[in-house]
């Protein structure tokens, strides 16, 4: 019982809040693979531009609320300005070529975050302080604040795509983006507008997970291969799937950390994957065939 | 001339075969021409997937890694013979990209580029926490392998050599697959993988075959590399671009581990001159440093040594536990040493107050 208690749920817990992070950043690599046929390699990038864009905010405002409103939305004109110069001319030829794209862009990102800011790490502190007793033991207010504020974006996402006109017009380009073309919707404006969607909600999940772990210009590596192996468990292009994988990695990551050594996670991670995809290929909710 | 060797060709590696008899060239070029010959040799193979193929592979450092390491821990302990090691290097990465490429192209599209590069990732976790293999040192320190017994590859001419007949052979394998039938199916299934087949091609075969070839190639060509620099470290996979890493064991280079190789040229320099030491652990975690030089007043000395100090403190892991600092001993250069008090490291640079 105190081993259930002290160690079982708190780090239960500690996994349903990364989860619910990676989640956001698994939500929008998904959705850019489905509308674009492109794997954003620079998403982790995205994410990483986010935490520093929060420091600088924080240096300038001294305020965290500030930050979370301040960074996404000019992490998200970076996304919206690199998708129209270098992505959307490249619409029309093969997938091979965003890929290589991205990863160029990847590198691009990094090394100049590691130019402006330098290599070294940083932390942001946290904006909540303190700790709540929470069944039995005392939790960190601000991983509850994270856990909670990971859980309404989700939700507002989902509302988004199924609830409003423009939410039900990215899921038709996702799956036809020429007939909606030719119905009259300016699907550029669409494409650039969910890119710049999808940066802002990697740059949110650097930001909340910024006081959490530490800051560093390789930060978002680590992060997008995990991110992949989201994408892959939950189905290519499926974004229910990739909420429930994010869940599913976040905590069998902080449960295996238990028993083994940290380090060694990420191939723990790994063998998941690779024994999802020998007893279901396509994934926890892909379709056969999609997006092949 | 046959379809497979052209004089293109021939003439390309006649010339430079004759590279290391040009008068006056300096050992630096031979080494930068390995290294030019090395990474040509891994494009071939890289090309031979994605350029005939159209299979976009992030995961190819894997191989390379591999396939040093493979050759590091043979020489490491004691097995010095090229064909040892090559033949050991061509087992270890066989294997790894036997399953890499099965999972790799059961699945069509992005799943490729995906997986290679999350396996790769794996790989380099694996070297970069395994202590047995030397954790992020890597293997260093290695001696020079051996043609056969007696005669080692030590010069630069002989190890430009060897890389020479590497390309060549690579040059060969591509050229004869290339122009195979089998190259020809390779880019049937670039350009239309369902008609292929239709066609009767057992698509995933294809794909797995030249993934393996391509694989040994890069892995042979990561086998090799420990021979002329003599070391691999995990940063050897997927940092291709900081070639300069890779300069320094033979004290022939400036070396990125004293910060002399590195982007910020200007920096270093001022850094450098004013005063800028370097820390460095030996592998029983005792931590050395330099602290002045003889010309320095004991003033001086004494305050680097409280800065420094004061610095290492500073820099402690938050997940540090216990006491940091156990011993600190300070000494001349070959002289004996003088243990101080670690607790010591306020108020040394005021005068001693009378009382």
């Amino acid at each position: 019982m105190d081993y259930l208690v002290a160690v079982l749920l708190p780090q239960l817990l500690h996994g349903l809040v990364f989860g619910a992070a990676l989640g956001l950043l698994a939500l929008g690599l998904t959705v850019i693979f489905g509308l674009l046929g492109v794997m954003n390699f620079a998403h982790g990038e995205l994410y990483m531009l986010g935490a520093y864009a929060g420091i600088a905010v924080v240096g300038l405002t001294h305020s965290f609320w500030v930050a979370m409103i301040l960074a996404p939305l000019s992490v998200a004109a970076l996304g919206a300005v690199t998708e129209i110069v270098t992505l959307r001319p490249i619409y029309r030829r093969e997938p091979l070529y965003g890929l290589i794209l991205t990863f160029g862009l990847a590198l691009v990102f990094r090394e100049g975050a590691r130019q402006i800011w330098g290599g070294d790490m940083r932390r942001i502190l946290p904006p909540v302080t303190g700790s709540t007793p929470l069944l039995g033991m005392t939790y960190p207010n601000y991983r509850l604040f994270l856990l909670g504020a990971s859980s309404v974006l989700l939700l507002l996402i989902w509302v988004f795509f199924t609830r409003t006109r423009a939410g039900v017009l990215v899921r038709a380009a996702v799956q036809d983006a020429e007939m909606l073309d030719g119905l009259g919707v300016n699907v550029p404006r669409l494409f650039t507008l969910t890119f710049a969607g999808s940066a802002a909600l990697a740059a949110l999940a650097g930001l909340l997970l910024a006081p959490v772990f530490t800051v560093y210009p390789q930060m978002g590596v680590e992060m997008i291969l995990l991110a992949f192996i989201v994408v892959i468990l939950g189905g290519m292009g499926s974004m229910g799937g990739s909420v429930v994988a994010a869940l599913v990695i976040g905590i069998a990551q902080s449960l295996f950390a238990l028993w083994m050594n940290p380090q060694r996670v990420a191939i723990a991670i790994f063998g998941i994957m690779i024994v999802v995809l020998i007893v279901r290929p396509r994934g926890f909710f892909g379709r056969e065939g999609v997006l092949e | 001339m046959s379809r497979v060797v052209t004089w293109r060709a021939l003439a390309a590696f006649g010339t430079l075969a004759a590279l290391p008899a040009l008068p006056g060239i300096p050992t630096y070029y031979l080494l930068l021409a390995f290294d030019a010959l090395l990474f040509g040799a891994i494009a071939m193979s890289l090309d031979l997937l994605m350029g005939y193929t159209g299979l976009v592979s992030f995961g190819h450092a894997a191989f390379y890694g591999l396939g040093a390491y493979a050759t590091a821990i043979l020489m490491e302990r004691g097995v010095l013979s090229l064909w040892a090691c090559l033949g050991f290097s061509v087992l270890v990465v066989g294997a790894y990209a036997l399953v890499v490429s099965y999972f790799a192209t059961a699945r069509r599209g992005i799943y490729f580029a995906l997986l290679t590069l999350i396996f790769a990732e794996v790989v380099y976790t694996f070297f970069r926490y395994t202590q047995t293999f030397g954790g992020s040192d890597g293997i260093q320190g290695l001696p020079d392998a051996e043609l056969w017994r007696g005669v080692p590859i030590d010069t630069p001419e002989r190890k430009y050599y060897l890389v020479l007949a590497y390309l060549a052979l690579a040059y060969a394998t591509c050229r004869v697959v290339v122009t195979s039938h089998f190259g020809r199916v390779l880019v049937a299934i670039r350009e239309n993988e369902d008609r292929a087949r239709f066609l009767g091609y057992s698509v995933q075969r294809y794909k797995m075959a030249v993934c393996l070839i391509s694989a040994l190639l890069t892995g042979l060509a990561g086998a090799i590399y420990p021979i002329r620099s003599a070391f691999a470290t995990p940063d050897l996979m997927g940092k291709v671009g900081k070639l300069g890493r890779l300069l320094g064991p033979r004290g022939l280079m400036p070396n990125p581990k004293t910060g002399t190789v590195t982007p910020g040229v200007g920096k270093a320099v001022t850094d450098i001159k004013g005063g800028k030491i370097e820390f460095r652990v030996d592998r029983h975690a005792n931590l050395h440093f330099v602290i002045g030089k003889a010309s320095f007043t004991d003033a001086a000395l004494v305050e680097n040594y409280a800065a420094a100090i004061d610095e290492i403190l500073r820099l402690k892991p938050s997940a540090a536990k216990g006491r940091y600092l156990r011993k600190v001993a300070l000494a001349t250069t070959m002289g004996p040493s003088i243990p101080v008090d670690p607790g010591k490291t306020r108020g040394l640079t005021e005068e001693p107050q009378p009382n």
